[in-house]
Protein backbone atom coordinates (compact mmCIF):
# COMPACT_ATOMS: atom_id res chain seq x y z
CA UNK A 1 0.00 0.00 0.00
CA UNK A 2 0.87 3.44 -0.55
CA UNK A 3 1.87 5.72 2.14
CA UNK A 4 -0.13 8.37 3.15
CA UNK A 5 1.94 11.34 1.96
CA UNK A 6 3.19 10.51 -1.97
CA UNK A 7 3.93 12.80 -4.70
CA UNK A 8 2.85 11.95 -8.00
CA UNK A 9 5.43 11.30 -10.22
CA UNK A 10 4.84 14.07 -13.00
CA UNK A 11 4.20 17.18 -12.00
CA UNK A 12 1.86 19.60 -14.49
CA UNK A 13 3.66 22.92 -14.10
CA UNK A 14 1.30 25.78 -13.98
CA UNK A 15 3.76 28.29 -15.29
CA UNK A 16 2.83 31.17 -18.11
CA UNK A 17 -0.49 30.33 -19.87
CA UNK A 18 -3.17 27.46 -20.27
CA UNK A 19 -3.66 24.78 -22.64
CA UNK A 20 -5.86 27.01 -24.77
CA UNK A 21 -5.11 30.23 -25.40
CA UNK A 22 -6.82 33.24 -26.99
CA UNK A 23 -3.00 33.88 -29.13
CA UNK A 24 -0.72 31.33 -30.86
CA UNK A 25 0.48 29.14 -28.94
CA UNK A 26 3.43 27.95 -29.71
CA UNK A 27 3.92 24.02 -30.48
CA UNK A 28 5.08 21.15 -28.56
CA UNK A 29 8.72 20.71 -30.12
CA UNK A 30 6.86 17.20 -30.85
CA UNK A 31 4.10 18.11 -32.63
CA UNK A 32 6.01 20.74 -34.48
CA UNK A 33 8.06 17.39 -36.33
CA UNK A 34 4.46 15.82 -36.26
CA UNK A 35 2.94 18.65 -38.37
CA UNK A 36 5.98 19.19 -41.04
CA UNK A 37 5.88 15.65 -41.60
CA UNK A 38 2.10 15.05 -42.42
CA UNK A 39 2.49 18.12 -44.61
CA UNK A 40 -0.09 18.36 -47.17
CA UNK A 41 1.92 17.28 -51.07
CA UNK A 42 -0.28 17.75 -54.17
CA UNK A 43 -0.22 14.91 -56.61
CA UNK A 44 1.80 15.74 -59.67
CA UNK A 45 0.72 14.25 -63.24
CA UNK A 46 3.62 12.34 -64.51
CA UNK A 47 3.62 14.03 -67.87
CA UNK A 48 2.49 17.79 -67.35
CA UNK A 49 -0.66 18.83 -68.93
CA UNK A 50 0.96 21.23 -71.89
CA UNK A 51 2.49 18.31 -73.33
CA UNK A 52 -0.80 16.43 -73.84
CA UNK A 53 -3.09 17.00 -77.08
CA UNK A 54 -5.27 20.05 -76.26
CA UNK A 55 -8.91 18.51 -74.93
CA UNK A 56 -11.42 19.71 -76.98
CA UNK A 57 -14.80 20.93 -74.78
CA UNK A 58 -17.56 19.74 -75.59
CA UNK A 59 -19.38 22.95 -76.97
CA UNK A 60 -22.99 23.94 -76.38
CA UNK A 61 -25.56 21.24 -75.13
CA UNK A 62 -28.01 23.27 -77.72
CA UNK A 63 -30.95 23.51 -75.16
CA UNK A 64 -34.30 24.27 -75.99
CA UNK A 65 -34.78 27.34 -75.25
CA UNK A 66 -31.77 28.83 -77.46
CA UNK A 67 -33.34 26.79 -79.94
CA UNK A 68 -36.65 28.22 -79.45
CA UNK A 69 -34.90 31.53 -79.42
CA UNK A 70 -33.24 30.38 -83.10
CA UNK A 71 -36.67 29.53 -84.76
CA UNK A 72 -38.86 32.97 -83.54
CA UNK A 73 -35.67 34.61 -84.91
CA UNK A 74 -35.72 33.01 -88.38
CA UNK A 75 -39.63 33.25 -88.11
CA UNK A 76 -39.15 37.16 -87.37
CA UNK A 77 -36.34 37.27 -90.49
CA UNK A 78 -39.48 34.86 -92.86
CA UNK A 79 -42.80 37.11 -91.64
CA UNK A 80 -41.71 40.88 -92.09
CA UNK A 81 -41.22 42.74 -95.31
CA UNK A 82 -39.14 45.15 -92.91
CA UNK A 83 -36.45 44.48 -90.16
CA UNK A 84 -34.09 47.53 -89.13
CA UNK A 85 -31.85 47.19 -86.15
CA UNK A 86 -30.42 49.60 -84.34
CA UNK A 87 -28.08 49.60 -81.23
CA UNK A 88 -29.53 50.17 -77.86
CA UNK A 89 -27.46 52.47 -75.42
CA UNK A 90 -29.07 52.09 -72.20
CA UNK A 91 -32.73 53.87 -71.62
CA UNK A 92 -34.87 55.03 -69.20
CA UNK A 93 -37.53 52.68 -69.10
CA UNK A 94 -40.13 55.06 -69.38
CA UNK A 95 -39.05 56.11 -72.38
CA UNK A 96 -38.62 52.35 -74.06
CA UNK A 97 -42.47 51.93 -73.31
CA UNK A 98 -43.48 54.90 -74.86
CA UNK A 99 -41.10 54.50 -78.17
CA UNK A 100 -42.68 50.52 -77.94
CA UNK A 101 -46.25 52.42 -77.95
CA UNK A 102 -45.49 54.69 -80.86
CA UNK A 103 -44.19 52.24 -82.67
CA UNK A 104 -47.17 49.83 -82.42
CA UNK A 105 -49.64 52.18 -83.53
CA UNK A 106 -47.76 51.98 -87.14
CA UNK A 107 -47.74 47.95 -86.50
CA UNK A 108 -43.91 48.05 -85.79
CA UNK A 109 -42.44 45.84 -83.43
CA UNK A 110 -39.77 46.24 -80.93
CA UNK A 111 -37.55 42.79 -80.41
CA UNK A 112 -34.74 42.55 -77.96
CA UNK A 113 -32.18 39.97 -79.38
CA UNK A 114 -28.90 38.70 -78.34
CA UNK A 115 -26.22 38.32 -80.68
CA UNK A 116 -25.01 34.86 -79.83
CA UNK A 117 -28.36 33.62 -81.00
CA UNK A 118 -28.88 35.61 -84.13
CA UNK A 119 -25.40 34.86 -85.42
CA UNK A 120 -25.66 31.62 -86.05
CA UNK A 121 -28.93 31.86 -87.73
CA UNK A 122 -27.83 34.91 -90.32
CA UNK A 123 -24.90 33.09 -90.99
CA UNK A 124 -26.57 29.92 -92.20
CA UNK A 125 -29.77 32.20 -94.41
CA UNK A 126 -28.62 34.29 -96.90
CA UNK A 127 -28.54 37.39 -94.86
CA UNK A 128 -24.56 37.07 -94.26
CA UNK A 129 -23.84 40.81 -95.08
CA UNK A 130 -26.30 41.80 -92.04
CA UNK A 131 -23.25 39.70 -89.91
CA UNK A 132 -21.48 42.85 -89.10
CA UNK A 133 -24.03 44.39 -87.51
CA UNK A 134 -24.54 41.99 -84.58
CA UNK A 135 -21.82 43.64 -82.47
CA UNK A 136 -22.87 44.72 -78.67
CA UNK A 137 -26.62 45.76 -77.59
CA UNK A 138 -29.00 45.84 -80.81
CA UNK A 139 -32.71 45.56 -81.04
CA UNK A 140 -35.14 44.72 -84.12
CA UNK A 141 -37.81 47.13 -85.08
CA UNK A 142 -39.95 44.61 -87.21
CA UNK A 143 -43.22 45.48 -89.31
CA UNK A 144 -44.90 43.40 -92.27
CA UNK A 145 -45.27 46.88 -93.94
CA UNK A 146 -42.70 49.82 -94.91
CA UNK A 147 -43.50 52.82 -93.34
CA UNK A 148 -39.71 54.03 -92.87
CA UNK A 149 -40.70 58.05 -92.90
CA UNK A 150 -43.07 57.26 -89.40
CA UNK A 151 -40.10 54.67 -88.12
CA UNK A 152 -37.07 57.51 -88.52
CA UNK A 153 -39.79 60.27 -87.25
CA UNK A 154 -39.98 58.28 -83.83
CA UNK A 155 -36.72 57.14 -83.75
CA UNK A 156 -35.63 60.96 -84.04
CA UNK A 157 -37.26 61.44 -81.10
CA UNK A 158 -35.32 59.15 -79.04
CA UNK A 159 -31.49 60.22 -78.93
CA UNK A 160 -30.37 57.16 -77.11
CA UNK A 161 -31.27 54.38 -80.80
CA UNK A 162 -29.07 54.60 -83.68
CA UNK A 163 -30.26 53.21 -86.89
CA UNK A 164 -27.89 51.03 -88.47
CA UNK A 165 -29.52 49.29 -90.84
CA UNK A 166 -32.07 47.70 -91.98
CA UNK A 167 -33.65 45.00 -94.66
CA UNK A 168 -36.00 46.20 -96.38
CA UNK A 169 -38.12 43.38 -98.68
CA UNK A 170 -34.65 41.42 -98.96
CA UNK A 171 -33.09 44.45 -99.84
CA UNK A 172 -30.05 45.48 -97.22
CA UNK A 173 -30.12 48.89 -96.72
CA UNK A 174 -27.48 51.33 -94.79
CA UNK A 175 -28.81 54.39 -93.03
CA UNK A 176 -28.45 56.45 -95.58
CA UNK A 177 -30.51 54.50 -97.93
CA UNK A 178 -33.20 54.00 -95.78
CA UNK A 179 -33.73 57.67 -95.32
CA UNK A 180 -33.63 57.97 -99.52
CA UNK A 181 -36.12 55.09 -99.30
CA UNK A 182 -38.47 56.94 -97.00
CA UNK A 183 -38.32 60.16 -99.18
CA UNK A 184 -39.50 58.12 -102.28
CA UNK A 185 -43.16 58.68 -103.35
CA UNK A 186 -45.63 55.73 -102.03
CA UNK A 187 -45.93 52.74 -104.12
CA UNK A 188 -49.45 53.40 -105.37
CA UNK A 189 -47.92 56.86 -106.63
CA UNK A 190 -45.12 55.33 -107.94
CA UNK A 191 -46.68 52.83 -109.69
CA UNK A 192 -49.41 55.46 -111.44
CA UNK A 193 -46.08 57.54 -112.71
CA UNK A 194 -44.99 54.58 -114.50
CA UNK A 195 -47.91 53.56 -115.74
CA UNK A 196 -48.56 57.23 -117.33
CA UNK A 197 -44.97 57.01 -118.65
CA UNK A 198 -45.36 53.43 -120.50
CA UNK A 199 -48.86 54.54 -121.85
CA UNK A 200 -47.68 58.27 -122.76
CA UNK A 201 -45.32 56.55 -125.85
CA UNK A 202 -47.58 54.11 -127.31
CA UNK A 203 -49.97 57.37 -127.74
CA UNK A 204 -47.12 58.98 -129.47
CA UNK A 205 -46.23 56.33 -131.76
CA UNK A 206 -49.75 56.16 -132.89
CA UNK A 207 -49.24 60.20 -133.84
CA UNK A 208 -46.14 59.67 -135.10
CA UNK A 209 -47.42 57.06 -137.83
CA UNK A 210 -50.11 59.23 -138.81
CA UNK A 211 -47.99 62.22 -139.03
CA UNK A 212 -46.94 61.91 -142.86
CA UNK A 213 -50.40 61.69 -144.36
CA UNK A 214 -51.61 63.97 -141.97
CA UNK A 215 -49.05 66.74 -143.55
CA UNK A 216 -49.79 65.39 -146.70
CA UNK A 217 -53.46 65.63 -146.55
CA UNK A 218 -52.88 69.30 -145.03
CA UNK A 219 -50.46 70.22 -147.73
CA UNK A 220 -53.16 69.01 -150.09
CA UNK A 221 -55.96 70.68 -148.51
CA UNK A 222 -53.89 73.90 -148.92
CA UNK A 223 -53.26 73.18 -152.47
CA UNK A 224 -57.17 72.64 -153.25
CA UNK A 225 -57.81 75.92 -151.44
CA UNK A 226 -55.17 77.89 -153.46
CA UNK A 227 -56.60 76.30 -156.92
CA UNK A 228 -60.24 76.79 -156.29
CA UNK A 229 -59.20 80.25 -155.41
CA UNK A 230 -57.35 80.58 -158.02
CA UNK A 231 -60.43 78.93 -159.95
CA UNK A 232 -58.52 75.43 -161.67
CA UNK A 233 -61.27 73.58 -159.74
CA UNK A 234 -61.93 69.91 -160.47
CA UNK A 235 -58.93 67.97 -162.58
CA UNK A 236 -56.34 68.37 -159.68
CA UNK A 237 -59.15 67.01 -157.14
CA UNK A 238 -59.37 63.44 -158.22
CA UNK A 239 -55.71 63.08 -158.51
CA UNK A 240 -54.63 64.10 -155.12
CA UNK A 241 -57.52 61.88 -153.81
CA UNK A 242 -56.03 58.68 -156.64
CA UNK A 243 -52.58 58.69 -154.81
CA UNK A 244 -53.87 58.97 -151.12
CA UNK A 245 -55.97 56.16 -151.98
CA UNK A 246 -52.72 54.36 -152.84
CA UNK A 247 -50.66 55.32 -149.79
CA UNK B 1 -10.08 42.03 -65.71
CA UNK B 2 -11.92 45.10 -65.53
CA UNK B 3 -15.21 45.41 -66.74
CA UNK B 4 -15.69 48.29 -69.02
CA UNK B 5 -19.15 49.55 -67.25
CA UNK B 6 -17.42 49.80 -63.99
CA UNK B 7 -14.90 52.80 -65.30
CA UNK B 8 -16.66 55.82 -64.06
CA UNK B 9 -16.28 59.02 -66.04
CA UNK B 10 -16.55 62.47 -64.65
CA UNK B 11 -18.35 64.10 -68.07
CA UNK B 12 -18.53 68.01 -66.12
CA UNK B 13 -15.60 69.46 -68.62
CA UNK B 14 -16.87 67.92 -71.51
CA UNK B 15 -19.13 69.68 -73.60
CA UNK B 16 -20.00 67.21 -76.38
CA UNK B 17 -19.07 64.08 -77.65
CA UNK B 18 -19.48 62.57 -81.77
CA UNK B 19 -19.16 59.11 -82.23
CA UNK B 20 -18.68 58.62 -85.66
CA UNK B 21 -18.99 54.53 -87.22
CA UNK B 22 -19.70 52.52 -90.06
CA UNK B 23 -21.32 49.14 -89.11
CA UNK B 24 -20.97 47.16 -91.51
CA UNK B 25 -17.13 47.17 -91.20
CA UNK B 26 -15.50 45.05 -88.88
CA UNK B 27 -13.67 46.84 -86.29
CA UNK B 28 -16.23 48.88 -84.90
CA UNK B 29 -16.60 46.64 -81.84
CA UNK B 30 -14.97 48.61 -79.40
CA UNK B 31 -16.06 52.34 -80.74
CA UNK B 32 -20.07 50.95 -80.51
CA UNK B 33 -19.04 49.36 -76.79
CA UNK B 34 -17.96 52.63 -75.89
CA UNK B 35 -21.01 54.49 -76.62
CA UNK B 36 -23.11 52.26 -75.21
CA UNK B 37 -21.18 52.88 -72.15
CA UNK B 38 -20.92 56.33 -72.30
CA UNK B 39 -24.88 56.37 -72.54
CA UNK B 40 -25.77 54.78 -69.16
CA UNK B 41 -27.17 56.29 -66.13
CA UNK B 42 -24.44 56.98 -64.12
CA UNK B 43 -22.10 58.83 -66.46
CA UNK B 44 -24.64 60.88 -67.79
CA UNK B 45 -25.63 61.76 -64.51
CA UNK B 46 -22.51 63.42 -64.30
CA UNK B 47 -23.17 66.19 -66.75
CA UNK B 48 -26.77 66.59 -68.32
CA UNK B 49 -25.84 69.42 -70.58
CA UNK B 50 -23.12 66.85 -72.70
CA UNK B 51 -24.70 66.17 -75.89
CA UNK B 52 -23.62 62.44 -76.94
CA UNK B 53 -24.34 62.20 -80.75
CA UNK B 54 -23.89 58.80 -82.78
CA UNK B 55 -23.16 59.12 -86.28
CA UNK B 56 -23.99 56.32 -88.48
CA UNK B 57 -22.27 56.37 -91.77
CA UNK B 58 -21.90 54.29 -94.98
CA UNK B 59 -18.03 55.09 -96.12
CA UNK B 60 -15.89 52.75 -94.97
CA UNK B 61 -14.53 55.22 -93.27
CA UNK B 62 -12.86 54.04 -89.41
CA UNK B 63 -14.23 54.71 -86.21
CA UNK B 64 -13.98 57.49 -84.49
CA UNK B 65 -14.71 59.11 -81.25
CA UNK B 66 -14.39 62.85 -81.35
CA UNK B 67 -14.75 64.64 -77.45
CA UNK B 68 -15.18 68.36 -77.40
CA UNK B 69 -14.01 69.99 -73.98
CA UNK B 70 -15.36 73.27 -72.61
CA UNK B 71 -12.16 74.95 -72.81
CA UNK B 72 -12.31 74.26 -76.20
CA UNK B 73 -9.63 71.42 -76.18
CA UNK B 74 -10.54 68.23 -78.77
CA UNK B 75 -9.50 64.88 -78.15
CA UNK B 76 -10.11 62.53 -80.96
CA UNK B 77 -9.31 58.67 -80.48
CA UNK B 78 -9.74 56.55 -83.46
CA UNK B 79 -11.37 53.26 -82.32
CA UNK B 80 -10.23 50.78 -84.97
CA UNK B 81 -6.93 49.76 -82.69
CA UNK B 82 -8.32 50.51 -79.33
CA UNK B 83 -10.40 48.32 -76.92
CA UNK B 84 -13.59 50.16 -74.91
CA UNK B 85 -10.92 49.79 -71.57
CA UNK B 86 -8.18 52.25 -72.93
CA UNK B 87 -10.28 54.48 -74.66
CA UNK B 88 -12.47 54.88 -71.50
CA UNK B 89 -10.12 55.44 -69.33
CA UNK B 90 -8.24 57.72 -71.16
CA UNK B 91 -11.12 60.05 -71.52
CA UNK B 92 -11.16 59.72 -67.95
CA UNK B 93 -7.53 60.73 -67.06
CA UNK B 94 -8.66 63.70 -68.98
CA UNK B 95 -11.30 64.48 -67.37
CA UNK B 96 -9.66 64.27 -63.86
CA UNK B 97 -6.59 66.43 -64.89
CA UNK B 98 -9.26 68.89 -66.18
CA UNK B 99 -11.26 68.63 -63.08
CA UNK B 100 -8.16 68.94 -60.82
CA UNK B 101 -7.08 72.62 -62.53
CA UNK B 102 -10.56 74.03 -62.43
CA UNK B 103 -10.21 73.65 -59.03
CA UNK B 104 -7.24 74.72 -58.61
CA UNK B 105 -8.12 77.70 -60.81
CA UNK B 106 -11.18 78.13 -58.47
CA UNK B 107 -9.00 77.55 -55.48
CA UNK B 108 -7.06 80.91 -57.10
CA UNK B 109 -9.63 83.04 -57.26
CA UNK B 110 -11.35 82.50 -53.68
CA UNK B 111 -8.55 82.41 -51.34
Amino acid sequence: PLSAGWLPALQFVRRGSKAVTRHWKAMHFQRQKLMAVTEYLAPRPAVPPRCLAPRKETLEEDDGYVRLLRRQVEEVFRDNRMIAICQYNSMPDEDVVLMRHYLRKHNIEVKFVLNEIVRPVLSQSKYKNLLPLFVARNILLVSPETKAKEMLRVLKGVPQINLLGACIDDTILSRQGVENFAKLPSLEASQGQTAGALALLPSQTSSLLQRGSAHLTALLDQHIRRLQAGETGSPAEPAPAQSLGAH
Amino acid sequence: KKMASKISVVLRPVKSIVVRFCPFESNVESTRKFLGCINHKKIQATNRNCEVTADVRHDGSEPLVDVMFADGERLIMKGANLTTIEMLTALRSRCNAKELQEEQKSKKKSP
